[in-house]
């Protein structure tokens, strides 16, 4: 089947405006223009489109949520990929710029901005500069800017690298670092919707939700519901990485199961060097550690559920058996302590906490209380920071306790070695006279 | 009303509040503490601290109808939700319910605690916040006794790292909360301290040079939680429990800010009491809980080496130490000699008291009128008399539709405090008009920034007041008119004057000029109505207290007016250097060292009472050794007329008397009867003679009531550490305007005189050397505001200055040096600041000095 | 009769012939269990350091108000203590101590510690104040006095660990 997100693959050189123009390129924005917005938010409610950015919230009814009438309004492009093994934003923005720039234009027609900003991430130079050559182009003929199109709708729009956090792949930290101020999280209410960038309201997509948009507008909802499930409809874009040994970016239409995504010719083509699979991080970094009996689930995001896991950006991270459970919770931990913002008290202090244990226990130096202390920490930290980062943070450390308690306990230093223990309790010194 | 209430309950209790408010600040309505640490009252929520983590339930409704879903009982249906919610950041609605007492919560609670114990260092033993520290009180009340963070995991940070000149970090014990930061970014309006880094490694970091560089720096230490933030002065001073608090007043500032020193006895003062630490003490209408770095800092100069101990007499020649009996008969039959040929000046940062027993042993001791304020900048403490601001104002309550007009002042430099309440009223949505010579700090905020070429400030009100009177529909291009049109539609009106740039006659004209304006509207003004009227930005604290006081050599006290005017300060000057003035009695100022007064002239005797040998005290024939304001009590009334009292805190320096005792003791020498034994006993004899302190007395002063913000007390973790109000909000005085009607004032027309060249105007900066704060430079030396003239480019250009030379400045007849700035003045104008005060616009001449050669 | 006489002063005769318990003091001396609680001592690390950093906790602790202690900063060129304060004025006023022993308790680096002496008795007030000078304990042997000057960076701990100082 031909791709819809990555339509490079089928079509040569559509990152160059021509060519995209030559395949149905900004069609979809031409039939917008002639219509009402509130009709465009209409349609891409109808067509069940969730965010791909992990969370799936309905984009129609996140673009619902602006208030209409006048005023500045943004939408905002986050291409800030930085979750452990993502890499579909930087591909489109490198490769499919255009498709991402048409449903960014489609979200700002539908919501009445005059300002699309994307806010990249700032390692990405290659895709940045790809996608901000696109832009040079459109701006060049006609499609962004004043008038575009002749429609008398005008829009600007602006690209921005990131400083190198993850937070701010968060939408508040996003926006907040878009203000030029520090990268942190705001405590939700006020929503982007109604008090974003610059106090104005502010739609807040992924790259990829938006270039699901110009398809849907071109051949309507009921075509796109014909791919996924009825909750999560639509193709994904799925990052495969670990040890598997075909791993890359695979457009999957949502329902497919992870056996066949890991597995296929099509796709993984097997775990590589013949090992056997021990786990999935099957949201990177930030979702729950699956094992073997998840691999059966279908990809959509309700699919993981059962297990206690999510697809979110379905970023597949695969082990093998050599992997070990503790050391991979370490690693993550790490990340979340080095990308944690340090705006609350249990992310900032929490990750910090929970890296020093790991490590402790991972060199062989834990006690049993350790692991005790980890766990507790882990669970303090969950439901009580202000932004999902601290969620993320003790997801892979629950989930390898829940998974493989045995590997944290064969570390254990056995108890008699633990200092303090069985000490001889001093006399209490007698009269010297 | 009642639409504007929202009832919830806290724990089963029930309480009505004010839609918009906060959980955490319902909860405490009602004495229930939910901890924070990162949330003020003062400032916006943000909720990173997590402690205020409680249970939130609101009524559950039926989707389909909207009607409320009840239990069986008939009780609504509360739904918690899944998780804890910070109390900080939520919004009262109706019918909530507040669980803060559960199980989840009390773990939440304890769980935040450890874990920003496992960052925070366990140096409370010897850290300054140490017990008045937020942290160390929730801790104690929240934690669990224990930590299961190994002691070795623990990250060292930088300790004791300078911000400023004033105030230093330890990294180590920050928590992140920002309270800082945005006290300074929302409250002070100097963002110059930032976060710096991520994660556990964010850290505050100055952002400006020189560091810190702010007004208010010092109360980001009393609101710290913990003791990351800590000043300079008061670093190992003392364990905060071994203080006592005792309240004062701000010894400089117009605005009466209620303060707080701290002293204990000291062994290396040699067993005297001293300040330890002055902090800021709640009152809502005049400080709030704010005081500038000025108030907070200058207090050194009380304990001074240079302070006067003892009288000293002029024998051959030489002051030399003399007994208090011995100085004061020489006084007192010095004086009594000149005969007519008496007069006296005195400074404005006396007391009530201390003015009125000089007033007193002048008027009636005496029998001379010759008595003025020693450097009456600015004038129209009469005009204040009517149409000042009416009592029960409070300028936090202006607001959308409200207008302010300040005139010929910067109230940044001059009363940081009003600066503040003003910046904060604007925020709110009240109208700021200022008319000025240049542009200060506070157009950033006002609506209207008028300008006028000097000479020209009172034309320009004139203008403004009488197009004030025409009903315009606000759209104009001349920026007068369209200042005028805000001004006419003002729901409430205060006006603050100052004399930036202004003769003493201009001032007057300015003051009468706005009490028109409030005077004005259909012959229903504002004068006389709360929350309106006019502020005079007196030079000190207790300017309008001298006025009240009767000296001036026109009225007496009450603002009575004589049948037979006395000489003003400048006709003494003047007498004292052809001789016509015999005897000279200086209190409490440094007309010689002012450049008021050029040497003692041909007078007889002159006589200082003083806290420090002045220019003007060495050259008198007696000085008599004062009490700085913290040894002694006493009133000050602030400008807007608030008499309020402060206490005696540390022990008087060597033999020095109080102000007032002095003054009774020579009274009784020229026959004025026994003096008063206490202060209060003075003030009820003020009372008795100033018909507008009516009811006043010590008792009624020293009342008070509980405020809101609740601070101090036992929640320092709620509002910061700045001091409970427990000793008196004082009392303000009613003007003229609120208790019966006040015909407008005649302003006479005065021709504009425009001479060429260029204009000095002194502006002024709040660190400008004077005899109180140069005796604190210790501190506040690197701060201090060096002589510095701003030039516009062109005027640069002509006079052939450059930025950062060294010019000689000639105006009036005075000579300054001072370093050049080119770039922050309008043209034609020379801006001069850090030089004593020069009055009005004079004509100015600039040569530019040689630079010494470096080799 | 004798009988009686005898009976009556049969404890008394029968003492007279037991070693005495009283002692000759102060020719002889008692010594004092190990509980005692006697004068004071402020204790120094093994090179010379001060123990105490000044906290004034023992002050607050003191049931009687027989401590009066005032901080200062030290420096790596005139260091008194390791961490960053030290007390500047140490006095204890022991006509009012009453030896409970709190400050001992109240102490975080167990600078403060009763020791064995008792011998205080003095001819006026003013001398009942022991100042730091005469409570501070002898340098030990390969320790230096105080005022030292070290190295910066070694003793940059605001409270220093219990064991003494590498």
């Amino acid at each position: 089947m031909a791709h819809i997100l990555l339509r490079h693959r089928d079509v040569e050189n559509i990152h160059q405006l021509d060519v995209y123009r030559q395949h149905q390129g900004y069609e979809a924005l031409q039939k917008v223009l002639g219509m009402e917005p509130a009709a465009v938010t209409n349609i891409v409610r109808d067509s069940g489109l969730r965010g791909r950015g992990g969370a799936g919230f309905p984009t129609g009814m996140k673009w619902g949520f602006i208030p209409k009438g006048a005023g500045e309004k943004y939408v905002v492009i986050n291409s800030d990929e930085s979750e452990m093994g993502t890499f579909k934003d930087r591909e489109l923005l490198e490769r499919n710029p255009h498709q991402v720039i048409e449903g960014a234009l489609i979200a700002a027609y539908a919501i009445g901005a005059k300002q699309i900003y994307n806010y990249c991430r700032g390692e990405f130079m290659d895709a940045g500069y790809a996608f901000e050559q696109a832009l040079k182009d459109c701006y060049a003929n006609g499609l962004l800017g004043e008038n575009i199109l002749g429609s008398g709708f005008s829009c600007d729009f602006s690209m921005y690298f990131g400083a190198g956090a993850y937070i701010c792949g968060e939408e508040t930290a996003l926006l907040n670092s878009l203000m030029g101020n520090l990268g942190q999280p705001w405590s939700k209410p006020p929503f982007p919707a109604v008090e974003g960038l610059y106090a104005r309201p502010t739609v807040v997509n992924n790259t990829e939700t938006l270039a699901n948009v110009p398809p849907i507008i071109l051949n309507g909802a009921e075509w796109y519901k014909q791919f996924g499930t009825d909750r999560s409809p639509g193709p994904k874009i799925v990052c495969l990485s670990g040890h598997v040994n075909k791993p890359g970016n695979y457009e999957i239409i949502m329902g497919m199961t992870y056996r066949e995504l890991i597995y296929s010719e099509a796709y993984g083509g097997g775990i590589s060097n013949g090992k056997a699979f021990k786990a999935m991080l099957p949201s990177g970094g930030s979702g729950p550690v699956v094992v073997e009996d998840a691999l059966d689930a279908p990809m959509t995001y309700e699919g993981l559920t059962p297990f206690g896991s999510v697809m979110g950006s379905a970023s597949v991270v695969i082990m093998d058996e050599t992997v070990d459970m503790v050391w991979m919770a370490m690693k993550c931990v790490h990340f979340f302590h080095h990308e944690s913002c340090g705006k609350c008290t249990p992310c900032r202090e929490g990750t910090y906490w929970m890296e020093k244990l790991l490590k402790r226990i991972y060199k062989g130096q834990g006690t049993q209380e350790d692991l005790q202390t980890l766990r507790s920490v882990a669970s303090n930290i969950g439901g009580r920071t202000l932004c999902a980062l601290g969620d993320f943070a003790i997801n892979p450390v629950l989930s390898t306790f829940r998974h493989f308690p045995q590997e944290y306990e064969a570390k254990i230093k056995p108890a008699a070695a633990v200092n303090g223990q069985g000490k001889k309790q001093t006399a209490v010194p007698v009269a010297a006279d | 009303m009642s639409d504007d209430l929202v009832t919830l309950s806290v724990d089963g209790v029930e309480v009505s509040v004010p839609k918009g408010t906060l959980v955490v600040d319902a909860a405490k309505k009602i004495g229930n503490d939910i901890p924070v640490f990162c949330y003020h009252p003062k400032l916006e929520p943000v909720g990173m601290c997590r402690m205020c983590l409680v249970e939130i339930g609101l009524p559950m409704r039926d989707r389909a109808t909207g009607e409320p879903l009840l239990n069986e009982d008939g009780t609504p249906q509360i739904n918690f939700g899944r998780g804890l919610q910070t109390g900080c950041t939520v919004q009262v609605s109706p019918g909530m319910v507040v669980r803060t007492k559960t199980d989840p919560v009390e773990q939440a609670r304890a769980d935040v605690i450890e874990f920003l114990l496992t960052s925070h260092p366990l140096d409370c033993p010897i850290c300054d916040k140490g017990g008045e520290c937020p942290l160390q009180n929730l801790t104690m009340r929240h934690g669990r006794g224990n930590s299961r963070m190994v002691f070795a995991d623990k990250l060292h940070m930088e300790k004791h790292v300078p911000l400023g000149d004033l105030i230093f970090l330890d990294r180590e014990r920050c928590i992140q909360c920002a309270r800082c930061v945005r006290f300074q970014d929302e409250v002070a309006g100097d963002p110059v301290i930032g976060f710096h880094n991520r994660g556990r490694h964010l850290e505050i970091a100055t952002l400006s040079e020189p560091g810190f560089d702010s007004y208010w720096s010092g109360n980001t230490t009393d609101i710290c939680p913990v003791g990351a933030l800590t000043t300079a002065d008061f670093r190992f001073g003392a364990r905060p429990w071994e203080l006592t608090p005792v309240a004062t007043l701000s010894p400089h500032c117009p605005s009466g800010s209620n303060m707080t020193v701290s002293t204990r006895r000291e062994a290396k003062a040699g067993g005297r009491s001293v300040i330890k630490r002055v902090m800021p003490r709640q009152h809502e209408a005049v400080n709030e809980i704010w005081i500038s770095d000025k108030d907070r800092f200058v207090h050194h100069f009380a304990e001074s080496a240079d302070r006067l101990t003892q009288p000293l007499v002029r024998k051959n020649g030489k002051l030399v130490a003399a007994s208090w009996t011995e100085a004061l008969d020489v006084v007192a039959g010095k004086l009594q000699q000149a005969g007519t040929a008496v007069a006296g000046v005195s400074g404005d940062r006396l007391s009530n008291e201390d003015l009125f027993l000089f007033q007193e042993l002048f008027r009636k001791g005496l029998k001379s009128n010759n008595l003025d304020l020693a450097n009456g900048r600015l004038a129209g403490g009469d005009i204040v008399a009517q149409v000042g601001i009416s009592s029960g104002s409070n300028l936090k309550d202006l607001g959308k539709g409200d207008v302010v007009v300040v005139v010929a002042s910067d109230l940044h430099e001059e009363v940081p405090v009003w600066w503040l309440r003003l910046k904060q009223a604007a925020e709110r949505g009240a109208a700021i008009v200022t008319l000025n010579v240049r542009g200060t700090r506070l157009d950033k905020y006002a609506k209207h920034a008028l300008r006028y070429v000097p000479g020209e400030a009172v034309a320009t009100l004139r203008q403004l007041v009488n197009q004030s009177k025409v009903e315009t529909d606000g759209q104009s291009d001349d920026p007068i008119a369209a200042a005028a049109a805000t001004v006419g539609s003002a729901g409430n009106l205060v006006a603050f004057y100052g004399a930036e740039g202004l003769t003493y006659d201009e001032t007057e004209s300015v003051a009468k000029l706005l009490a028109n304006l409030l005077l004005l509207k259909n012959g229903d003004g504002h004068a006389g109505k709360k929350n309106n009227g006019l502020i005079p930005v007196w030079p000190h604290n207790n300017t309008q207290g001298a006025w009240d006081m009767g000296i001036h050599p026109s009225f007496a006290p009450g603002y009575k007016a004589l049948p037979e005017a006395g000489l003003d300060a400048h006709a003494m000057y003047e007498g004292a250097a052809s001789g016509t003035v015999k005897a000279l009695y200086v209190l409490g100022a440094d007309p010689i060292g002012d450049g008021l007064m050029d040497g003692r002239g041909k007078l007889d005797f002159l006589v200082v009472q003083e806290m420090f040998l002045t220019a003007t005290a060495a050259a008198a024939d007696v000085v008599l050794p004062a009490q700085s304001w913290v040894e002694r009590e006493g009133t000050f009334t602030n400008a807007e007329r608030r008499v309020q009292r402060y206490y005696p805190a540390i022990t008087p320096v060597g033999d020095s008397r109080a102000d007032w005792q002095i003054l009774a003791q020579v009274g009784e020498r020229v026959g004025l009867g026994k003096p008063a034994l206490a202060a209060s006993l003075v003030f009820r004899d003020v009372v008795k003679a100033v018909k507008q302190y009516k009811g006043m007395d010590y008792r009624s002063l020293a009342k008070y009531e509980k405020q809101w913000p609740d601070v101090g007390g036992d929640d320092l973790y709620y509002g910061g550490n700045a001091y409970e109000n427990r000793s008196g909000l004082g009392q303000q005085w009613v003007a003229a305007a609120e208790s019966g009607k006040v015909g407008m004032f005649e302003v006479a027309e005065t021709a504009v005189k425009s001479s060429p060249g260029l204009k000095l105007v002194r502006t002024a900066a709040l660190y400008t050397p004077g005899t109180l704060i140069s005796h604190s430079a210790a501190l506040l030396g690197p701060r201090m505001a060096q002589p510095t003239l701003s030039l516009s480019t062109a005027d640069a250009r002509k006079v052939g200055v450059a930025d950062g030379n060294r010019v000689e400045v000639t105006a009036n007849g005075m000579t300054m040096t001072a370093t050049a700035r080119v770039g922050d003045a309008p043209d034609g104008v020379a801006l001069i600041s850090g030089v004593a005060y020069v009055p009005g616009t004079a004509v100015v001449q600039i040569r530019k000095l040689q630079e010494e050669k470096v080799a | 009769m004798f009988g009686e006489i005898v009976k009556g002063l049969y404890t008394t005769l029968k003492h007279l012939f037991q070693p005495p318990v009283t002692v000759q003091y102060p020719e002889i001396k008692r010594p004092v269990r190990n509980r005692f609680k006697g004068r004071h001592e402020l204790k120094r690390y093994e090179n010379g350091l001060e123990k105490c950093i000044g906290c004034a906790l023992c002050a607050a602790a003191c049931p009687a108000d027989a401590i009066f202690v005032e901080a200062s900063e030290n420096s790596d060129e005139k260091r008194f203590s390791p961490g960053e304060r030290y007390a500047s004025t140490y006095e204890i006023n022991m006509m009012r101590c009453i030896f409970c022993g709190y400050c001992e308790d109240a102490c975080p680096t167990q600078a403060i510690v009763l020791e064995k002496s008792y011998e205080l008795s003095f001819y006026d007030r003013a001398s009942a104040i022991y100042t730091k000078e005469m409570l501070i304990v002898d340098v030990p042997v390969n320790g230096r006095s105080t005022p030292q000057v070290v190295e910066p960076g070694i003793f940059n701990r605001a409270i220093p660990e219990m064991e003494d100082p590498k």
